[in-house]
């Protein structure tokens, strides 16, 4: 089908305005959240509603058209880069449907922002537990492809821990419930298959969240050290002790420095080696006996000052370091890779020291800042993308990185996604049955494979599964 | 008894290692091969339940057993799915660490038929299910390949969601072999409080608002109804039983707010292992039903309405996941089972245990949608591992 053509039939469901051809204005859609990738889309068009969106899904399945759905685009893996194929963007979609505060749950539309959703439920005494640092951008429908994360994740845990069901029309225009929003789902957990399934099991047409009561009392804490080192072990030991904190965040000298000159500064010391933010959360009297205790392993590992948030001012600004920490290092450099990777987490000390050491021998900063309560690390690069000789650098230093933490059994991705950037890591953690496992489950969605194309499992372990296994009886 | 001789049938399966596949791929691999379905089992507690399997062969991976991987640090541990939950009790009760799952029935049950069957006792108000608590496995399909899906860290987005797929699948996937869990540390001080309702659905709903909605983190809530409170040796009435735990002072605060709710009295921690193992090791008929949360009171006044004057029904529900369970004595008429699902209208129901021949006329196929047929035939295009089970796949 022609490029006008294809214009032409979307024009008549979304109208004109919301379906972009020319290059000057796809060029905004031509990266994601990740500045490293540029992928220019063939069209974009974005649905106002659920109808039209799935008369533009029915109608790429008409006539055999690969696309890519998008929410915010501010997701870290490339997932959302259309390659000369059709972008389908969400967020258009941002009805919040129901919010059911008896039972805990509100039925939203795939482009409601996360921090939306939260401001909209918050008046009554509610939170949606997920909390990407894109809060204020990312949308749910994007939170459930990525089977998003966020720092409060180490006591909450991630978006599948909190959807209780999706409505999803499929690649090839059929819509589908997948999970139970009033009971059990007896059968095949097809919510939880879908949720991190990046884009390519089809597009949430509305999602069944779960909400959470509001805790009763929330203590922050920030301690520093002097020694990467130090913070490491003290985070170990807080795992260690029982206690589950809320949060546990961990930023290095280099993030420091770069979010306290930036216009996100949130009195972090900037001569510390690290600092460690910490939140624990529950009833008054018993996170005041957490506090005191986490104070007591920090001060017992090295820290030089354990301060205590004392209002809800010091608070956010004490989180606001850590949540625009990304985009304060855009002050360093225009380019900047971002690492996802996950360690088991009595190895952290070893891994941080590690990534120093490769970040030396390659000669580029390394700026870290990550959930140190769940391994799950974000060493980040700033650099520049047009210099050819730091670029190669930078990558080396990601791929040797990358396996490190593989090596110390670790995956390669926590929260990001594995979309573009790291297809070419996946063979580093699954074997080529696992891998054509997953794209038989894939195929189960999608048999011609036409959502997001060619990202999470490279095209050639999709081929594998139709070979002989290896040493299968005949 | 047929377990036993099963049990020793699947020992002498496992044990035929000859090549590079492990030996549950040379049993599933010889079964593709001679078109045999395999009924898949750990220690075959759940033979008897009466699900229409239709399978003679039954292979058990009881001896496929033991620890693979534990470092207390990382609150995780990995283990062969023959595993019983009492070994990784012992284990890392040693450790301070607990794994919070505690379906029905003792803990000589095996991780993997745990998973398998995606059980869940009262300690999912707070941990979740077993789909919340698996963080990586290994199953072999039915095409014989080994395949993994998650890993050993806690947190994991890599690849598509073999995990939950394969969580709760009841085996007709892949013969899961090894398991990596998520521990937490056991919560100091626990403590166990009995709340007595007031008769009536308002005044039980209205008790359970107030207890949901508390500034409070308790691990468990449970209602148990008179004869199920009976028989874990409390006193005899309807009562919801609340498990604290966390450091001294948050559970003595959370003591004092529930007990400012009025009819608050202190309970054997042990009130919680007897309401797992309450029930005979083979009632006839087990069922859960569930709703939204909202509903709870309706349908647990409906399904006792229905079941009064049974004899020997017991009852007990987790209200913050509206899901109701039901255990009916020996004797339990196909009319009374079809009263309870008429007094519980719009409610979804899992039997977990019921007469094979009830099967068909109560529990319709769960797996007899476009996805879940295309899902089935793409892990088991044989249809020999544990066919029928979740009802035909058409």
């Amino acid at each position: 089908m022609s490029e006008t053509a294809l214009a032409e039939k979307l024009e008549l469901i979304v109208g004109e305005r919301f379906v972009l051809r020319r290059e000057s204005d796809l060029l905004v859609y031509n990266s994601d959240g990740l500045p490293g990738y540029r992928r220019m889309p063939r069209l974009a068009v974005f649905p106002g509603s659920r109808e039209e969106a799935v008369q533009v899904v029915r109608t790429l399945a008409t006539y055999g058209i690969p696309y890519v759905p998008r929410g915010a685009g501010t997701g870290l893996s490339g997932g959302a880069l259309a390659d000369d194929v059709v972008l389908l963007g969400l967020h258009r979609l941002k009805r919040i449907i129901s919010i059911d505060p008896e039972n805990l749950r509100a039925v939203v539309e795939p482009g409601v922002v996360n921090l939306s959703l939260n401001r909209a439920v918050a008046p009554i005494g509610l939170l949606y537990a997920p909390d990407p640092s894109s809060e204020a951008a990312c949308t749910i429908g994007g939170n459930v492809a990525e089977n998003a994360g966020g720092p409060h994740c180490l006591k909450y845990g991630v978006t599948l821990n909190h959807v209780i069901s999706i409505t999803a029309i499929l690649p090839d225009g059929e819509i589908v419930t997948l999970g139970n929003a009033a009971g059990e789902t007896p059968g095949y957990d097809l919510r939880g298959a879908f949720i991190g399934s990046e884009g390519c099991f089809g597009v949430a047409l509305d999602v069944t969240v779960r909400l959470t009561r509001k805790p009763a009392a929330i203590r922050t804490m920030l301690a520093d050290f002097t020694s990467v080192d130090e913070a490491a072990h003290v985070t170990s030991a807080i795992i260690a002790s029982g206690i589950v904190p809320a949060a546990l965040e961990f930023m290095d000298g280099p993030t420091i420095r770069v979010v306290e000159s930036s216009v996100y500064a949130a009195g972090y010391p900037a001569d510390a080696a690290a600092v460690l933010l910490i939140e624990v959360d529950g009833n008054a009297e018993g996170v005041d006996a957490d506090r005191d205790t986490v104070r007591e392993i920090c001060i017992a590992g090295g820290a030089r000052t354990v301060k205590v948030a004392q209002n809800d001012a010091e608070r956010t600004r004490l989180w606001q370091g850590r949540k625009k920490a990304f985009g304060a290092m855009g002050r360093m450099a225009p380019h900047l890779v971002v690492q996802d990777a996950v360690i088991p987490r009595t190895k952290l000390a070893g891994i941080l020291a590690r990534i120093s050491d490769i970040a030396a021998a390659n000669r580029v900063v390394v700026c870290n800042v990550f959930h140190a309560g769940d391994g799950n690390l974000h060493p980040n690069i700033p650099y520049n993308a047009d210099n050819p000789d730091e670029a190669e650098r930078v990558h080396r230093s990601m791929g040797e990185i990358m396996r490190a933490c593989v090596d110390a059994g670790g995956s390669i991705t926590g929260e990001h996604g594995v979309g573009l950037d790291k297809i070419g890591y996946i063979e580093l953690i699954f074997s080529p049955d696992s891998l054509a496992a997953m794209c038989r489950l894939r195929e189960v969605f999608d048999p011609l494979r036409r959502s997001n194309p060619g990202k999470v499992v490279p095209v050639h372990s999709c081929q594998e599964w139709r070979a002989t296994p290896a040493g299968r009886a005949t | 008894m047929s377990g036993v001789a099963s049990d020793s049938r699947g020992a002498r399966d496992m044990t035929a290692v000859a090549t590079d596949l492990n030996p549950v791929q040379e049993l599933v691999l010889e079964a593709a091969a001679s078109g045999t379905p395999i009924r898949i089992a750990g220690r075959c507690h759940w033979i008897d339940a009466g699900r229409p399997v239709n399978a003679t062969r039954v292979a058990s991976l009881a001896v496929h057993a033991g620890i693979v991987d534990y470092v207390p640090g990382d609150l995780t541990i990995t283990v062969r799915s023959g595993t019983t939950l009492r070994e990784i009790e012992n284990l890392t009760r040693a450790e301070g660490q607990w794994l919070p799952l505690d379906p029905p029935g003792s803990s000589d049950g095996t991780i993997g038929a745990t998973i398998a069957t995606g059980s869940f006792g009262p300690l999912a108000h707070a941990f979740g299910r077993a789909r919340d608590l698996v963080l990586g496995v290994e199953f072999v399909t039915g095409d014989g390949r080994a395949v993994r899906g998650g890993g050993r860290v806690v947190k994991n987005v890599a690849g598509f969601d073999l995990v939950r797929l394969v969580t709760g699948s009841w085996g007709t996937l892949g013969v899961i072999t090894e398991v990596t869990l998520r521990l937490h540390s056991v919560p100091l001080q626990p403590a166990t409080l009995s709340l007595a309702v007031p008769g009536g659905r308002n005044a039980l709903m209205q008790r359970l608002t107030s207890i949901l909605a508390a500034p409070a983190t308790p691990l468990a809530v449970e209602i148990v109804d008179a004869s199920l409170a009976r028989s874990i040796g409390l006193p005899e009435r309807q009562q919801i039983l609340i498990l604290l735990g966390g450091n001294p002072a948050s559970v003595a605060a959370q003591r004092d707010v529930f007990s400012r709710l009025g009819g608050a009295e202190s309970v054997d921690n042990e009130a919680w292992s007897r309401l797992r193992t309450v029930e005979d090791t083979s009632p006839p008929i087990v069922l859960r039903i569930s709703a939204l949360p909202a509903r709870l009171a309706e349908i647990w006044d409906g399904a006792h309405a229905s079941l009064a004057g049974g004899g020997g029904a017991m009852l007990h529900s987790m209200p913050s996941l509206g899901v109701i369970r039901c255990i009916l004595p020996s004797g339990t008429t196909h009319q009374t089972v079809e009263r309870l699902l008429s007094a519980t209208p719009d409610a979804t129901v899992v039997f977990e245990r019921l007469p094979s021949a009830m099967w068909a006329a109560f529990s319709p196929s769960v797996v007899d949608d476009r996805l879940s047929r295309g899902i089935k035939l793409a892990f088991d295009p044989s249809n020999i591992l544990n066919p029928g089970i979740l009802g035909p796949t058409s």
